[in-house]
């Protein structure tokens, strides 16, 4: 991590703070009739999509269904979910879109959510060891961990965890590798482990029993499309959420270097280890804004659709510290996390030594 | 009927499991809101069918709940919810209809003042429009005149006029048969509220006799005293209603226990919610946070809520004063006492209301 004095910490602090107040100061009627309108829009996506689907003996039409079921749960998972229940929206006061109540369309339980990500997440930010989220316990992004065998296969680990990317993060709570190191044990696991089962079974029980028995003569054509527009979402999140933090230039860190870290601190290590990428409206839309995951992991509160309007005002900071502002394009960014996955599967001594993490 | 029930607590359940929330019937709101914003169902829509100006900072907003809404007693109240830039907010006004006109046309009436530097008040008087829907809740609130008859004092002062309109309304339409009186305090003349229904009233029920007293008019301020209730006939038999500011709620109050009547006789509504007796000793303390890993520490009577939001927290909230339930949160530990009733919480887990919940010693919250 690039080194800064106290003193430039916590000017760095005050500068990113004054982003923010100016931000919450100005909250107001645009930001509800925003996500207001963002929630209009997925319930006509998720009543279309429903609607369409029945229909899908005519392949265009099944193409078109999935799709648009597909582009709802995506929707409703990161710009919607994602970011109330981030307390993005908690000003409001409005009961539909309040953090704490708030529970998304897939299989994670909102409460285990906030527990493993807006706590220990965006807390502990790509500190290895503490940071879950880092490589999902699953995989080795970086040389902290020694090499193993069984990571010469984690490409194909990596592709199983897109694929099934919402029971993952459904069972991320588990700590199999705590289970595993006998640190706790399968009883401490329980009340988790129900939780998990009633929010899975319902998500099963909607797309794969209950929509395809409804439409009985259809069934098979129901339940495909919405095997697929499962299997679209869970690739385009998992795939948003791997190039916030595990790109080329994205910094890992020690817990000694982040113990009794001051506020600058910690966002300089927010700033250093997410990374954004650029593209159209609607792709930030689709990715919840974490298009702008150094923005959002800098303010995670601040209503996401304001990060495009910051971000020219967190850039110039960056600039003035000397930070680098991780950015590219979706492909490039994307490239490199695969580069990541491959090169780590791999032992040091065959790829050289690696000077990114 | 109970077909009727469990087929719903079926359907209930069944849009748990789809749409993922306790109230799956509100899934479409989004949609519905913009087709027709009476059929939005995560709260009582009612639309707004008459706007009538009462005094220079005082309006009548005509209602129209939609159907479901279960109706109220003379004398209750009802939270409104509006969004004011942005923001859902939550206030509890009188209704100052007579249930009959309720249960006849399907119309309510609220009556309310503008307050200084209120959000919402201000906000109803300069934006709200005929034509708009706003939501009501269920009405509450035990304000209600006794049965049967029994001869009846009301000491209002300004807008806290506007339960007492309802009562009298529908004790003239019900020929309530006991003496009624009502001393109407009002600053000036100017500010009077519902004047010509008064007259009217007093014009055709015989039983009521209607005294509106100006206290800001003369040289010296006219306050209410022992004289004024010399002149009311058999006032030890009276059961007393209070409501209004509480200066004169307080009066009356002292006025009448020099009478000897009895607190069991004397009805006050919401505008004070009896502030229990905290005993100052050892209130605050340290405020834990748990989902927010804040820890702050509080002095004094400040509320949960408070304290929450001025750690910049913002937990849902609607009334602030104890009646919705909006504001409901786990306590995990420590002990809070409880500011309308005055007493102490266990120690350990349980919901609580924090706007209302005041901490004694180290507290922790799941917010
Ligand atoms: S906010 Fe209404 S009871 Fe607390």
């Amino acid at each position: 991590m690039k080194h800064m004095t106290e003193a430039q910490l916590s000017e760095l602090e005050k500068e990113l703070d004054a982003i923010r107040d100016e931000v919450i100061a100005d909250l107001g009627e645009r930001d509800a009739r925003y996500i207001r309108r963002m929630v209009r829009l997925h319930r006509m996506l998720e009543a279309g999509g429903r609607v369409m689907m029945p229909f899908g003996f005519i392949p265009p039409v099944f193409v078109a269904a999935t799709a648009t079921l597909g582009v709802a749960k995506i929707l409703e998972n990161m710009e919607i979910g994602h970011n109330v229940m981030h307390g993005q929206y908690d000003w409001m006061n409005d009961p539909a879109l309040h953090s704490q109540t708030y529970e998304w369309d897939t299989v994670c339980t909102g409460d285990s959510w906030r527990r493993t990500h807006n706590y220990e997440h965006h807390t502990y930010t790509n500190i290895i060891g503490k940071d879950r989220d880092y490589g999902y316990a699953v995989l080795r992004l970086n040389n902290d961990e020694p090499w193993k065998p069984r990571h010469s296969l984690q490409f194909i680990n990596y592709l199983l965890l897109s694929v099934f990317f919402q029971w993952g993060v459904g069972l991320h709570e588990l700590e199999t590798e705590k289970l595993q190191r006998r640190e706790i044990s399968l009883r401490d696991k329980l009340p988790f482990l129900k939780e998990f089962a009633r929010k899975g079974g319902r998500q099963a029980f909607k797309d794969y029993v209950f929509f395809p028995l409804v439409t009985f003569p259809v069934a098979p054509i129901v339940l495909a499309g919405n095997i697929g527009a499962n299997l679209i979402r869970n690739l385009w999140s998992s795939t948003v959420i791997f190039c916030g933090h595990f790109t080329q230039d994205a910094e890992t860190f020690s817990e000694q270097e982040c113990e009794g870290e001051s506020k600058g601190h910690w966002y300089l290590r927010q700033l250093t280890g997410s990374s954004n990428f650029t593209g159209g409206r609607w792709l930030h839309i689709l990715s919840g804004h974490l298009s702008y995951q150094v923005e959002h992991h800098v303010f995670p509160d601040l209503p996401a659709h304001r990060y495009p309007e910051i971000s020219g005002k967190v850039q110039a900071v960056c600039q003035k510290h000397g930070i680098h502002y991780n950015t590219g394009s979706f492909a490039k960014q994307y490239g490199t996390v695969v580069k990541r996955v491959l090169r780590y599967s791999l032992p040091e001594r065959l790829t050289g030594t690696v000077t990114t993490a | 009927m109970l077909a009727r029930q469990t087929q719903s607590r079926t359907l209930h359940w069944l849009g748990r499991q789809l749409f993922n929330r306790d109230d799956p019937a509100a899934f479409f709101d989004p949609l519905l809101e913009r087709i027709n914003p009476m059929w939005v169902q995560a709260y009582t829509p009612a639309r707004v069918e008459q706007v009538i100006e009462e005094t220079a900072d005082t309006r009548t907003l005509v209602l129209r709940p939609s159907r479901r809404w279960s109706g109220f007693k003379a004398g209750q109240h009802v939270n409104i919810c509006v969004d004011v830039g942005g923001v859902r907010r939550n206030r509890t006004f009188s209704l100052s209809s007579s249930p009959i006109l309720w249960r006849e046309q399907g119309r309510v009436t609220l009556t309310i003042k503008r307050l200084p530097g209120g959000r919402v008040t201000n906000w109803i008087h300069d934006e709200l429009q005929a034509g708009m829907v706003i939501g009501v809740g269920e009405a509450f609130g035990n304000f209600l005149v006794p049965e049967p008859a029994q001869p009846v004092l009301f000491i209002a002062g300004g807008s806290g006029i506007t339960p007492v309109l309802s009562q009298l309304e529908t004790m003239a339409a019900t020929d309530y048969r006991a003496p009624v009186t009502l001393l109407y305090f009002v600053r000036t003349e100017a500010d009077v509220i519902a004047r010509e229904k008064l007259q009217a009233l007093a014009a055709r029920y015989s039983a009521l006799t209607v005294t509106i007293i100006t206290t800001h008019e003369g040289a010296s301020p006219r306050y209410l005293c022992a004289a004024d209730f010399d002149r009311i006939p058999g006032i030890r038999a009276r059961q007393v209603y209070l409501c209004g500011p509480k200066g004169l709620m307080d009066l009356a109050r002292d006025l009448l226990h020099q009478r000897d009547i009895d607190d069991t006789d004397i009805h006050s509504t919401f505008f004070s919610v009896p502030q229990a007796d905290l005993g100052k000793e050892a209130l605050g303390g340290q405020v834990r946070f748990a989902e927010s890993g804040i820890d702050v520490g509080s002095e004094g009577d400040a509320n949960l809520l408070d304290i929450a939001e001025a750690a910049g927290l913002t937990p849902q909230h609607g009334c602030r004063m104890g009646i919705c339930h909006q504001c409901s949160c786990r306590k995990t530990s420590g002990t809070v006492v409880n500011r309308l009733t005055g007493q102490a919480s266990g120690p350990g887990e349980e919901t609580i209301q924090i706007c209302i919940s005041v901490p004694r010693g180290p507290v922790a919250i799941d917010l």
